[in-house]
């Protein structure tokens, strides 16, 4: 037979199931918070790492004119390279579901099957495809909408169409790693063809895109110098680099969002750390205050202290494994769940499902020995309790007075409603308890309007960038068109009002020596442009009389961290190298974009000998605030327009449409702050409902004592409910303030990470609100429902109650 | 109610053995904001093994404090307490707590059950904390002591389930758990109906006549019959102390 004082444990825990539910919630909720945080941070940061490692990514990214197998056979000898590839990439309008036409790239690789770069997964389908074949990749495939089995109808430089099989679905993690294409959400669709495909399509056989991996590719000064001796290799045999980039096996084209995420886990995790510590301190303390009885007879009836302790440590303990039972596997099933997500948008490729031992160690120490650490004080303040005092009721230890503010509350406002002042008292009477209660749920809160706010910071972030945007549509040529003639025939397009000509080109951005840092995409905009008002962070706009000077994105910093307003950078376009002098920084959508930079539209074009004419449009209706269906519709009408007019478009573009395509990444962080918020919502809300509830439950024998004096059952809820209403609003308003630290640290984690500054501040009443609504309705649920049952109690079972 | 006519001190016969029970000079203090609030004015009390001692007096007359001085549970402002030979208020918290659960059962008016455990398992704990009886042997002296009280049928019940004069006679099984030769009696029919009193007290009767001391504290003068010797207790002094007339 089970030792009665283990039975006492069994039955404390199966006799009062609602306040062991209560304490096992409480504990296992910062438990699951935190296995999903940690599964999360660890899987994230080690998957992208060991998912992009595994497709033998390319160190070495150049774009060329036309090449053969016998370069790609020298570049493999020249010192440091492990591997070459050359690789036939073009862009070709495909047209969607919709019958809208988008640009698509399409890679011709040699060898696919055994594909020693860039290697990408095959989801579904066939992979390699056969002649007239395309497989396309996943993360794209949504904004052509065709499905597995169909056709794809591609149209041709010359005009005519050929229709592609579509035979497979492939994930392809170095989607992005190019230089000066936008990084991953800008980047078109992707197909993936044979090179025999090539000549069907109208293109020549040859290579245009090099792809090397290097020795050290971990090691981006020695992939630097490498690059140096490919690209003169590359030079030497009469092949002119376009562009060229350059990245380590190990640098995911979106390391700055997983950096971002894995700092608002960590930021997060480590502050749910500490309210599940204060949680499971409080859920304890209020769980011993009411043993204090029990622990008195028990004394009384021989029991010695380490015995009295033993059975509350044990029955700690159970409440903890119970807790980690139940958080275990919901933690690590919704860990995937966030991490599938995750993945998806921000292409990753998880390495399957596995047990993060971090994540179960933490987990086991805040579920065994955080309870332990936290009930230590309480169970050695109950060992201690004096027999004669918990017995008789009376203990003049833990006698209280009425704090004097109160009274004088009470003689100032003499109307005071009686159960007001007695709830006010309640509340007050236990400081210590008090101040324990208010800092759990303030935490609580605080981390709720935190990634509420965060989240409102890059929403308002995001409406910004529209500044980017004002155009309705955006058109991209094959070639660079005469200005004044595209004007012309546009104002021919009914509801369209303003247009502009840009210039655009990619330069290389020039280092020490020879060496080539990046690509940077310059885009030359007319000085007097309405159509974009940068977010500027430092130094100036173009002005007139400009000529050599560029306003440049938040991307320069990673790459120059010294550079300055009024700085030289050297750029290299066409073969020319010039200075160019920073007038100016601007925050875009984050790092992610590559190195952008504006510039005056003379000077560029002046330079590229294209001046007139523009390979950029942007169109502005002729009313304000269009839709993104009016956008649509007026680029589709434009379009048609123009190419029934002999112009070959590469692109036309709704604004709206872009800049949602820009701010896709930043929106993924808003969707996970979302999501992060809703767990905060849970771990708040029932740390709140928990600590209420317990607080009520304790007090039962004063409920019984009240209402045998004759209180009714509506004023001892109304009692109940004001406490729990008061103690709700005061940590209301204490999360309110610790709010703001938290989401400006929450802010600034994801501002380096995504703009390399602190960029983003926002506060939005929405969190306050929106907690206080939950603070007030679970202040009064949670009180409401064990006050419920303690009135429900007869009066001689109260009193009987302990 | 007091009888001036009766001595404080206790009138023992020469044949007594030596006293159980010794309190010599046993005053105790509450410190309050009101200032010290003296409950015990130094008692001198001795009780012999065998007694049925009553000790009678008003609410807040120092009963209570007399019986928490000699349990040990509350400290002593001044004076000494022995016990059995043993100086109580010398001993450490665990010595004092394992000491009280082998010598002395207490019994109080509000039963004091643990409310998640069944009959069986509150007479079964103080076995378990103090060791003296153990396994199989502690279920079957559990048993014997609650049929002894005429709860055999109930042993697997929850407190809640019996009246309050069937959890008053766990309370007194509880308190004869470890076989202790003192018994002390806070008040023990205060909240019970004068027939259930009335089996409380006839059990009680039994156990001294079996050997056990009992010391019960009561306000209820009608009682005073009961006992073989009352002490009245006023405003912490003894104020009387007779073997009762059927003593």
């Amino acid at each position: 037979m089970m030792r009665p004082r283990w039975r006492k444990v069994l039955s404390d825990l199966i006799g009062n199931l609602g306040r062991s539910l209560l304490v096992v919630l409480s504990i296992a909720v910062g438990l699951f918070a935190i296995g999903i945080l940690i599964t999360n941070h660890r899987v994230i940061a080690e998957d992208m790492v060991t998912g992009y490692r595994a497709v033998n990514p390319a160190n070495i990214m150049l774009v060329t004119t036309p090449f053969d197998d016998d370069l790609v056979e020298r570049v493999k000898s020249v010192k440091g390279v492990r591997d070459a590839l050359g690789v036939h990439k073009i862009s070709l309008r495909v047209q969607t579901v919709h019958g809208d036409w988008i640009p698509m790239d399409f890679n011709a690789i040699p060898d696919m099957g055994t594909q020693a770069i860039n290697r990408v997964h095959l989801l579904e389908g066939t992979w390699p495809p056969e002649d007239k074949e395309v497989v396309v990749e996943q993360s794209k495939l949504s904004e052509i909408g065709v499905g597995l089995g169909d056709w794809i109808t591609v149209e041709l430089p010359s005009g005519k169409t050929r229709r592609l099989h579509f035979v497979g679905i492939v994930k392809d993690l170095t989607l992005g790693a190019a230089a000066g294409g936008g990084g991953f959400f800008l980047a078109a669709p992707q197909g993936y063809i044979t090179p025999a495909t090539l000549p069907w399509l109208d293109q020549n056989e040859a290579w245009n895109t090099l792809y090397v991996t290097v020795e050290e590719g971990n090691d981006e000064a020695a992939i630097r110098q490498v690059a140096q001796r490919v690209r003169r290799e590359v030079e030497a045999q009469g092949v002119l680099i376009l562009s060229s980039a350059v990245r380590t096996s190990e640098n995911h084209p979106n390391r700055i969002y997983v950096d971002a995420v894995v700092g608002v886990l960590f930021v997060l995790g480590a502050l749910v750390v500490f309210l599940s510590g204060f949680l499971i301190t409080n859920t304890l303390n209020a769980l011993l205050a009411q043993q204090m009885v029990q622990i008195g007879v028990m004394k009384l009836i021989g029991a010695r202290r380490w015995q009295v302790a033993g059975i509350y440590q044990v029955l700690i303990l159970t409440y903890g494994v119970l807790a980690l039972l139940l958080a275990l596997p919901l933690s690590a099933r919704f860990s995937y769940v966030l991490l599938d997500y995750l993945a998806n948008r921000i292409n990753l490729q998880l390495q399957g499902f596995r047990v993060v031992p971090l994540a179960i160690l933490v987990q086991v120490v805040l579920a065994l020995a955080v309870p332990q650490g936290a009930a230590l004080l309480p169970i050695l303040h109950g060992v201690r309790v004096r027999i004669h005092e918990v017995i008789s009721g009376i203990r003049p230890s833990e006698a209280v007075q009425t704090p004097h503010w109160i009274e004088r509350l009470q003689k100032r406002f003499r109307g005071l409603p009686r159960p007001l002042l007695i709830s006010l008292r309640n509340t007050f009477r236990r400081t210590q308890r008090l101040i324990l209660t208010l800092i759990t749920l303030t935490l609580g809160g605080a981390i709720f309007i935190a990634t509420f706010n965060t989240q409102a910071a890059i929403e308002r972030y995001i409406q910004q960038l529209s500044r980017y945007f004002l155009a309705d549509v955006n058109l991209t040529f094959e070639a660079p068109q005469r200005i004044q003639r595209v004007k012309n025939d546009l104002a021919q397009v009914p509801g369209v009002g303003h247009v502009e000509g840009w210039a655009y080109t990619r330069a290389d951005l020039m280092g020490e020596g020879d060496q080539v840092l990046d690509t940077v995409q310059l885009i030359g905009v007319p000085i007097e442009t309405t159509l974009v008002t940068p977010i500027l962070r430092e130094g100036r706009w173009l002005q007139a009389g400009d000529r050599n000077v560029l306003v440049v994105n938040e991307r320069f910093r990673a790459t120059l961290p010294n550079l300055h307003v009024g700085d030289t950078l050297h750029l290299r376009i066409n073969g020319s190298e010039r200075d160019w002098v920073v007038v100016g920084f601007l925050q875009l959508a984050g790092q992610n974009l590559g190195h952008l930079a504006y510039v005056p539209y003379d000077e560029l074009s002046r330079q590229l000998g294209q001046s007139g004419r523009g390979l950029l449009f942007r169109v502005a209706a002729d009313r304000a605030n269009l839709t993104l269906a009016e956008q649509e519709d007026l680029a589709r009408r434009v379009d048609a327009y123009l190419k029934g007019r002999g112009y070959n478009i590469s692109e036309a573009r709704a604004g709206l449409s872009v800049l949602e395509k820009t701010a896709k990444g930043l929106d993924v962080l808003t969707n996970f702050l979302l999501i992060l918020s809703g767990l905060a919502a849970i771990v708040g809300s029932i740390g709140l409902a928990g600590t209420m509830s317990l607080n009520v439950m304790e007090r039962t024998r004063e409920i019984g004592i009240m209402r045998a004096i004759g209180a009714s059952d509506g004023t001892i809820r109304l009692l109940v409910i004001v406490e729990g209403v008061l103690i709700g609003l005061m940590s209301w308003i204490l999360a309110s303030l610790a709010a703001f630290p938290i989401s400006r640290l929450l802010s600034n984690v994801i501002s380096h990470a995504i703009f390399n500054a602190p960029a983003l501040f926002a506060y939005t009443p929405t969190g306050f609100l929106a907690w206080l609504g939950v603070v007030l309705v679970l202040s009064v649920i949670a009180s409401l429902l064990p006050a419920r049952t303690a009135v429900r109690l007869t009066i001689r079972e109260v009193l009987a109650y302990e | 109610m007091l009888n001036p006519s009766l001595s404080n001190s206790a009138p023992v016969s020469a044949a007594t053995p030596s006293p159980i029970i010794s309190l010599r000079g046993v005053k105790k203090a509450y410190h309050t904001p009101a200032g010290d609030f003296w409950a015990l004015h130094g008692i001198d009390l001795e009780v012999y093994p065998g007694e049925f001692l009553g000790i009678i007096g008003k609410s807040g007359a120092g009963k209570t404090t007399l019986l928490n001085m000699i349990s040990g549970i509350d400290a002593l402002t001044e004076g000494e307490v022995l016990v059995n030979g043993v100086r109580v208020h010398d001993l450490d918290e665990d010595r004092l707590a394992l000491w009280r659960g082998r010598t002395l059962g207490v019994i109080t008016q509000n039963f004091l059950l643990m409310p998640t455990l069944t009959l069986l398992e509150n007479v079964l704990l103080p076995m378990d904390f103090c060791g003296l009886w153990q396994g199989r042997k502690s279920v079957e002296r559990a048993r014997e002591l609650l049929r002894q009280v005429e709860l055999e049928e109930h042993i697997h019940k929850l407190p809640s389930a019996i009246s309050g004069g069937q959890q008053q006679r766990v309370a007194i099984a509880r308190a004869l758990a470890n076989d202790p030769p003192i018994l002390l009696a806070d008040e023990p029919t205060g909240r019970l109906d004068s027939g259930t009193a009335e089996g409380i007290l006839h059990i009680f009767e039994r156990l001294v006549a079996a050997g056990k001391t009992i010391l019960m504290v009561t306000h209820d003068l009608s009682l005073e019959r009961r006992f073989s010797r009352v002490v009245w207790i006023a405003d912490g002094r003894l104020v009387a102390d007779r073997q009762a007339a059927l003593g």
